[in-house]
């Protein structure tokens, strides 16, 4: 019958209407973000407030697309320091393979996603600057790797000796 | 009695200082006037690239007589990123990252092709609760990526209110994809050797939580839209795609099974656990846009049945096969595919033995069900090509890569 269709999608929009709403009031009320939301990243730190990366630069090497840069000097000693560890948020996809490569776990994925700069400029930034590196020998290994797929051919030792080793 | 635009003519020209009035205007291509001085001719529009309807970036060039369509042209390449040759710069398990931009509405489709085709070409097996975990994901994103057609099928027939409470119930899903993989839409959570993560206990309660209550909510989406007069005659008998148009364009997926042939990548090819799951291929009679709504419903359907198997029989495990770091398959080369959404997604890998693709091809559904688009849409008045463009379920993003 002719009409019969549409009555019964007004009684579904009816019940719908009673159903409630499933949206919140940004930003007054804020959804709960799972903890392994990917959003930008941000380097860790150890409990005494250093950085904990090493330089070993697989990171740099992980990234898709190829927005890490790090610049650092290599002392005499062998010791290294980081110049600039440079991020350029404004390309990252947050595929998170940069955090899954790194070895030392001294990088994470944050939960911070308000994102949005003025000035396009902003979006590339320096995510450490003019620190020591760790030595390698010091940096424990992540006791779990982020990723399994990080379970190296290599250790990480080995890996960062032969990183080390090609600069 | 005087043409009121060789007024106008005479005014332009007049402006110009051309104007000669013992001489007809050059260059003007006069319609042959009919009876009452007026005639009709085709009229080429040009719809899109961006237009709401055309789902992305697809051009139509249409021709109309009036208001029906006479002849089209779809143009495409308005979203090309040089996907398969960035591809070629990328390790193998970047891949994904790629992949999920292609077919951006069911990444986890796309980075399970890829990584099929790294691990066959590694020879790598797959710990079966990461399979598991495949065809769980898959089916999950599966039941999103139909809710967004079904939602915008629907407004390209003019209803409205199905396509909110589509997402109302994707939002569910992405919920539950978000707590498993981290991300919303470009999740780089399948990988070559197994997945990323295992499910989360919230997720898998939110998931539980929609798998009670999806039929019921389709059962509504169903009679809200399908159910309407005025969409069934809209749809019935309309964008006839037969057997063999269907096959010699190559149309997979459930624009093909609308048409009446049984394959079903999932069953025919088996990959991830398909082959322990139990479930119906869902087939159309006359290949038109209703026969591929019902059978697009029924997989949603078919898809959370899945969804309940996976969840009930998830083996214990890992997920992850031991895999290299980076990965130097030997040289070969291979082809995996999948059934996606819209279709047989399949990658082709060439490996030369280093640690990125020498080629690296992917197979888009989509393109095949757009090119029948040419064929389809002449003889049909222009709303419905709007509709039947919708019909056949067609991301931009895989069709210019
Ligand atoms: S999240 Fe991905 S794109 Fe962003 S810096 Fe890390 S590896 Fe690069
Ligand atoms: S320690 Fe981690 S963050 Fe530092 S360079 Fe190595 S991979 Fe990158």
């Amino acid at each position: 019958m002719w009409g019969k269709g549409i009555l019964t999608g007004m009684r579904i929009t009816m019940r719908n209407m009673l159903r409630g709403p499933i949206t919140v009031k940004y930003p007054y009320e804020r959804l709960e973000i799972p903890e392994r939301a990917r959003w930008a990243v941000v380097p860790k730190y150890d409990g005494e407030g250093k950085p904990k990366c090493t330089a070993c630069m697989a990171c740099v090497r992980a990234c898709p697309d190829h927005i890490l840069d790090l610049e650092f000097t290599t002392r005499e000693d062998k010791s290294k320091h980081i110049e600039r560890y440079s991020y350029e948020i404004g390309a990252c996809m947050m595929c998170g393979l940069c955090v899954e490569a790194c070895p030392f776990d001294a990088i994470e994925m944050s939960h911070d996603y308000e994102l949005a700069r003025l000035d396009p400029a902003e979006l590339t930034y320096d995510l450490l600057a003019d620190v020591d590196a760790v030595p390698v020998k010091r940096a424990r290994p992540a006791a779990t790797p982020k990723a399994e797929l990080a379970r190296a051919d290599s250790s990480p030792a080995e890996l960062s000796r032969e990183e080390a080793s090609d600069e | 009695m005087t043409d009121p635009r060789d007024t106008v003519l005479t005014h332009a020209l007049q402006a110009e200082g051309t104007f000669d009035p013992g001489r007809a205007p050059a260059g003007i291509k006069r319609i042959p006037s009919g009876v009452d001085g007026l005639a009709t001719e085709h009229l080429v529009v040009n719809i899109g690239p961006q237009h709401p309807s055309t789902h992305g970036v697809l051009r139509l060039v249409a021709e109309l007589d009036g208001e029906e369509v006479m002849n089209v042209e779809v143009a495409v390449g308005y979203l090309h990123r040089g996907i398969e040759k960035l591809g070629e710069h990328r390790r193998y398990h970047q891949l994904g990252t790629l992949m999920d931009r292609g077919d951006y509405v069911s990444g986890i489709h796309g980075e399970l092709a890829a990584a099929l085709a790294a691990e066959q070409l590694l020879e790598v097996e797959v710990p079966p609760r990461g399979q598991w975990l495949r065809s769980l994901m898959s089916e999950v994103n599966r039941i999103a990526s139909h809710l967004v057609w079904f939602g915008t099928f629907g407004l390209d027939c003019g209803a409205m209110g199905q396509f909110l409470y589509a997402m109302r119930e994707r939002e569910a899903l992405l919920d539950v994809l978000e707590s498993v993989t981290g991300q919303r839409m470009m999740f780089n959570y399948v990988r070559p050797g197994g997945v990323l993560d295992d499910i989360t206990p919230d997720a898998e309660q939110k998931l539980r939580t929609f798998l009670r209550t999806i039929d019921s909510y389709l059962d509504e989406h169903h009679a809200l839209l399908g159910g309407n007069e005025i969409f069934q005659k809209r749809v019935r008998g309309v964008g006839v795609i037969d057997r063999e148009t269907g096959l010699a364009f190559g149309l997979t997926g459930a624009n093909l099974r609308g048409s009446g042939v049984p394959y079903d990548v999932r069953r025919d090819k088996p990959y991830a656990a398909y082959t322990e799951l139990d479930f119906d291929v869902p087939l159309g009679a006359t290949g038109d846009a209703w026969d591929r709504y019902l059978v697009r419903m029924e997989e949603m359907r078919q898809a959370a049945r899945m969804c309940r198997q996976c969840i009930e029989g998830l083996p214990e495990g890992d997920v992850m096969a031991k895999v290299p770091r980076v990965l130097r398959p030997p040289a070969g080369e291979t082809y995996a595919c999948v059934e996606s959404p819209r279709g047989e997604l399949g990658v082709h890998l060439v490996a030369d033995g280093s640690d990125t693709p020498y080629r690296f091809h992917y197979r888009a559904p989509s393109l095949f069900a757009m090119q029948v688009l040419e064929e389809i849409l002449p003889g049909h008045l222009l709303a419905d090509a709007i509709m039947l463009i919708g019909s056949v379920d067609i991301v931009l993003g895989e069709i210019d890569r």
